[in-house]
């Protein structure tokens, strides 16, 4: 129990300071609590619809008006507001993001364990088929999934897990085969512990900040994705995320429109999301990487 | 040599892996692939003949098999829309995808490395804390939305650079390389070029920007420092040379994976290329020519990643060495 | 009875309403309005949502469902007795410039089960119509039967018909002469008439026109895409061509007459020759006729069923007998079906026979036609080249006529104004941008024309309600049309109720324009049939049972 406690505690400790002791970090995870807030006060942000058609009070479509008071960034050609659809844009951008995250987190950790605690034949396995997952043309497969089996979100998430998962388990996998040979893994293997209480209590705790960098990455690989098969017109067409709004914008020409308002707010939003997780990935690589802590 | 023979085998069998997985996954797919037509010119009986055309009339593994066979011959079918042969059609665009990947790699890495090691260099100056959080926007950044946004202020509103497509119309060429070296397809080439190198710079920046910090603690470096040699040149001709492995390695990745990734690009600047040729197939549910440009991606990915192997192999002393011991 | 089970509900109705609701009558279940992804076509996902808004006010659960194409496609297709409503579209071609391919194929009961009807419309009286109309010669007479058709269809309603849409299309007048362009009704400019006269002005003698999806198949017996057909068209000469009006015109013949209800005199032009050199002889006519009647061509095969026998007259002329007397004959045969070199496709043909392979799988396709351009050069995805063919007897005067596959709006204007491109031939983005950058490019000339096709709401007629044609009039009738016009079509379409497009106005009954929508009409309608609004939701009238399990 001491053992243990020696291990899991400094680590956890140390992940929640970190953020103060980088500031990119501390600037990612600000910006991922921003957009957390958002997603999870939406429908209080904006009342509005997103795919409300909008009448003005003469009973024509209020469509292609400027940024007022009441759209706050204008409305589409066809009378939507586009403010309500970026902040609906982030629920969606949460549910993919996270649950990638989440799956990718939680399979890359295990395999990793398994594969670099065991070794052997369930390593030999494991890690052929994270090579064959790793020779799936990343974006093309998404595309298939999502034109043949079905525009449904959850096809993205299902791809970036496929995507990532080997990556971060090879990683953890390397840094299990470290951990297994330090000194107070020993200890506990001398003291008579459980395999499982040796995996799960003694090594799990000191890869979790890996798990974490990886989870962040997964998030913003998720978001883009998700834009990029949207943008394509393979997206799920019920989904408002900022992806469908980039592609609505860009086949109703609001480029040529200089609708500026419409075009330029979600891609800025992607960005952000997407920086904030490299921010925090870094930050906790640099702090918890040994290769890299040198420095 | 027994090393790169277990590491050809290794990626051979990975494809091998990827057609069956996408094999099985285009024929288990619900429904008929002839949902594709809407002809209703076609009977029952014709329906059948064309199911028996496609060979899609038998035992789904006497398929595969065949399918295999087939593949192995260079050959993936017929276009169920242009009823010409798969192979020819992407072939015919392959090397315009190629062209486009490795010029803007090439210029993404040439960059990347050169204001990566400067970057490095420089470290702990107001100018690195500046560039690296840009560099990371620029990774961040969905391409198709940077592409847009050039594409509109670059083309549309300035008119430095042609709308889209490779070549001007009507423009004649003897040979596919004589239109390759030609002004007018570099012309086109820029833009589209421009904007992936603007995305793919980034993995080379920051990668040469970290390995030439390690390097740069390394024991030859504190010698060199010791020796008096100024700090210019250690970089250049020592931390530099050690730092760049890995990039050559990320380079020769980034071939397979930029391929892939070409999709949104070829399809904002309308560009022909393989990328495009997929969506297109997928969005008109054109199954061999899908299965086709999907598979010939994923064979560019295998043979890059069989390529980063070897250099991995041959440039890294310490795989080598670790091995042979 | 009717009048019995009526005053019953209502009084089931007075006393509790969800006694009534359990005892008397059943509930309408939901409906699910399916239309296509707001990505891929943005009027009519416009249109569906403000159409489910409407219908929910009359009591109705409506669940709109955007589903990708091909997933549509399968469903409303395939799956014919699946699914509820459905936005859908017929869109316009040349030869759909005569009425009877719409009377006869949308709703005739024998295409319920596989072909047009998929609506699954079954009605005798409607059959007698459409099959009436083909037959009659006399065009006076036809018109009438073609108004009848009209008005069973508006008292039915088994589509509501929203919009013929408008399209715009241009072209740069400081490159071609402006009144050189012809427009070809329900069509456009973009036509065979406007290639063949268009004058260029100065320097530039191309013609470069886009195109957002590529050419699939460029083969006189097949065609695989709508724009496989742009191309076909300039390559290889028909007897007759849908002229600028709308009616067939002598081409390739000098004349086509009938000789009496089933039998055709036709005379070919002379002097033809094809793009080889040698010469179009009445034989390579009567082949091209006799080649799509055996199981080679598919898709031409159903053209030609109607031809009984062919025969030489002269060096010139030949006869042909038909089955039956077939009123659009000229249009849906003589207008269609390729004329295609003896010489070149008689060994191509022999050749394949006893093979499962047919033309349409040919991977060498000959390309010798005798059209006004010939083919030099086809780069897939990326153009294809066309050459003015000199000894035409409508050489046009254009040299090239260059097709670019453009994907998208945005880029297709920005070539525009480069000069990239100098003729607009398909526009996918928002219209009201086009006309605001032809005023910001005055060079720009847009030109738009109503289509002969339309968008509608299609009812599934296999299933309750919609097997109730009062229910269909409430429904259709419930939906205001200007509201689509204005705000789903941004006033690029004129408000439908028939499937003969006003811009047919011989054969367009002007009767049917006039129909009173509005949320007032329609739940009059369901009253008078029965139905009845019980908190707030409509159920059927007393008796009527759905007796179907909803997917």
């Amino acid at each position: 129990m001491a053992a243990a406690a020696s291990a899991t505690l400094p680590v956890l400790r140390r992940m929640a300071a970190m953020p103060l002791r980088d500031p990119f970090a501390f600037a990612g995870i600000v910006i991922y609590l921003l957009f957390a807030i958002v997603a999870l006060t939406a429908d209080q942000l904006a009342p509005t619809d997103p795919m409300e058609i909008l009448f003005t009070k003469a009973g024509k479509v209020a469509a292609n008006l400027g940024p007022s008071a009441e759209y706050p960034l204008g409305t589409t050609n066809l009378g939507r507001d586009i403010y309500a659809q970026l902040i609906h844009g982030t629920e969606s951008a949460l549910a993919v993001g996270l649950s990638a995250a989440v799956i990718v987190a939680l399979v890359g950790t295990v395999v990793g364990l398994v594969s670099g605690y065991f070794g052997g034949w369930i390593d030999a396995l494991l890690m052929r088929i994270a090579d064959m997952a790793l020779s799936l043309p990343f974006l093309p497969f998404v595309i298939v999934l999502m034109g043949f089996l079905g525009a449904e979100t959850s096809n993205i998430v299902l791809a970036v897990v496929l995507l990532l998962w080997p990556s971060s388990a090879r990683v953890i996998r390397s840094q299990v085969l470290t951990l297994r040979e330090r000194a107070y893994v020993e200890a506990a293997r001398v003291t008579g512990a459980s395999q499982a209480r040796i995996l799960f209590v003694h090594i799990a705790p000191n890869i979790l900040p890996l798990s974490f960098v990886y989870a962040a990455i997964a998030i913003g690989w998720a978001i883009v994705t998700e834009a990029s098969v949207s943008f394509l017109g393979f997206g799920d067409p019920t989904n408002v995320s900022w992806g469908m709004m980039l592609q609505d914008a860009f086949s109703s020409q609001a480029l040529s429109r200089g609708q500026y308002a419409w075009f330029m707010p979600p891609g800025l939003c992607i960005i952000l999301v997407v920086v904030a997780g490299f921010f925090i990935s870094r930050g906790y690589e640099e702090v918890f990487m040994p290769r890299l802590r040198g420095r | 040599m027994k090393q790169v023979l277990e590491r050809f085998a290794h990626n051979a069998l990975a494809l091998l892996a990827v057609i069956t997985i996408l094999f099985f996954m285009f024929r288990l797919m619900p429904g008929t692939p002839l949902a594709a037509f809407i002809n209703d010119n076609l009977n029952a009986d014709q329906q059948q003949a064309m199911l028996a055309q496609f060979g899609l009339d038998k035992p789904i593994w006497q398929q595969y098999f065949i399918y295999l066979g087939n593949l192995a011959q260079g050959e993936m079918g017929l276009s169920f829309f242009q009823r010409r042969e798969v192979t020819a059609i992407l072939l015919e665009v392959l090397p315009n995808s190629i062209i486009l990947t490795l010029s803007s790699l090439i210029i993404a890495y040439i960059f990347g490395v050169l204001a990566g090691a400067w970057l490095a260099w420089k470290r702990g100056t107001w100018i690195e804390r500046a560039a690296v959080p840009v560099v990371l926007a620029t990774r961040a950044a969905p391409e198709f939305w940077i592409g847009m946004v050039l594409l509109a202020f670059l083309s549309f509103n300035l008119g430095w650079f042609p709308s889209g497509g490779a070549s001007s119309p009507g423009l004649a060429y003897t040979s596919n390389w004589q239109r390759i070296f030609s002004l007018d397809y570099v012309q086109h080439l820029a833009l589209p070029v421009l904007t992936l190198a603007l995305y793919l710079q980034g993995l080379p920046l920051l990668l040469m920007r970290s390995n030439m910090l390690e390097v740069m603690h390394e024991e030859f470096v504190t010698m060199a420092r010791m020796k008096g040699f100024s700090e210019w040149r250690i970089v250049i001709s020592h931390a530099a040379r050690n730092a760049l492995l890995p990039v050559a390695t990320a380079f020769a990745l980034g071939v397979g994976l930029s391929m892939g990734g070409n999709v949104v690009i070829e399809t904002v600047f309308s560009w022909p290329g393989i990328g495009r040729m997929l969506v297109q197939a997928v969005s008109v549910h054109d199954y061999p020519l899908a299965q086709g440009a999907f598979l010939m991606i994923a064979a560019v990915l295998a043979v890059t990643n069989f390529a980063a192997d070897l250099l991995y192999m041959v440039l890294d002393p310490r795989v080598s060495h670790g091995r042979r011991s | 009875m009717k009048r019995r089970s009526l005053m019953g509900a209502a009084a089931a109705a007075a006393v509790a309403p969800k006694a009534f609701a359990q005892s008397a009558a059943e509930k309408v279940r939901k409906i699910n309005l399916y239309t296509w992804p707001q990505a891929a076509l943005p009027q009519a996902y416009q249109a569906s949502q403000l159409i489910a808004q409407q219908w929910r006010q009359l009591g109705l659960d409506i669940d709109v469902k955007p589903l990708q194409r091909q997933a549509q496609t399968a469903l409303i297709w395939y799956s014919r007795d699946k699914w509820d409503t459905t936005m859908w579209r017929m869109v316009g071609r040349p030869e759909r410039a005569d009425p009877d391919e719409f009377v006869y194929s949308l709703f005739h009961s024998s295409y319920a089960d596989k072909g047009y009807d998929f609506i699954g419309y079954k009605n005798p009286d409607y059959d007698k119509l459409a099959e009436k109309q083909r037959g009659q010669i006399d065009k006076e007479e036809r018109r009438k039967t073609i108004f009848q058709a009209q008005e069973m269809i508006n008292r039915d309603q088994p589509y509501a018909f929203l919009v013929h849409p408008k399209y715009p299309l241009a072209f740069n007048k400081a490159v071609f002469k402006e009144d050189t362009v012809v427009n070809q009704t329900g069509v456009g400019i973009r036509n065979i008439w406007t290639f063949t006269t268009i004058e260029p002005l100065g320097a530039q003698k191309d013609l470069i026109i886009n195109s957002s999806e590529s050419l699939n198949a460029c083969n006189p017996l097949y065609i695989g895409g709508a724009v496989d057909s742009w191309i076909t068209d300039l390559i290889w000469d028909r007897l007759m061509r849908i002229g600028p009006d709308g009616t067939p015109q002598p081409w390739a013949a000098e004349s086509a007459t009938w000789a009496d209800d089933t039998t055709i005199d036709i005379k070919l032009r002379a002097g033809m020759k094809w793009h080889d050199g040698k010469p179009v002889t009445v034989e390579d006519a009567i082949f091209s006729f006799m080649a799509p009647a055996g199981d080679k061509a598919p898709m031409y095969k159903p053209f030609v069923t109607e031809i009984v026998s062919m025969e030489k007259t002269g060096d010139l002329g030949f006869k042909m007998k038909l089955k039956n007397p077939n009123a659009a004959f000229f249009t849906a045969t003589l207008s269609k079906i390729n004329l295609i070199p003896k010489h070149v496709w008689e060994p191509v043909l022999k050749d394949l026979e006893g093979k499962p392979e047919n033309a349409e799988q040919l991977k060498e396709v000959n390309r010798t036609g005798s059209g006004p351009f010939k083919i030099v050069r086809w780069m897939p995805n990326e153009e294809i080249v066309l050459e003015a063919f000199p000894d035409h007897f409508k050489a046009p005067r254009i040299a090239r006529w260059i097709m670019r596959i453009v994907p998208n709006a945005e880029a297709t204007l920005g070539m525009l104004k480069r000069g990239e491109l100098n003729f607009l031939g398909f526009f996918g983005g928002d219209p009201e941008v086009l006309v605001k950058f032809a005023k910001e490019n005055p060079d720009i000339v847009v030109r738009t024309e109503t289509d002969v096709g339309f968008e509608f709401v299609a009812f599934n007629c296999r299933r309750a309600p919609f097997d109730d044609a009062a229910f269909r009039r409430a429904l259709s009738f419930a939906i205001d049309r200007r509201l689509m016009v204005s705000a789903a079509w941004q006033d690029f379409a004129v408000p439908a109720n028939s499937h003969v497009s006003p811009v047919l106005s011989y054969w367009h009954d002007p009767a049917v324009d006039n129909i009173k929508t509005g949320l007032a009409v329609a739940k009059k309608i369901l009253q008078d049939a029965g139905y009845r609004l019980s908190g707030g939701k409509l159920y059927y009238p007393a008796g009527k049972q759905e007796k179907l399990t909803t997917e």
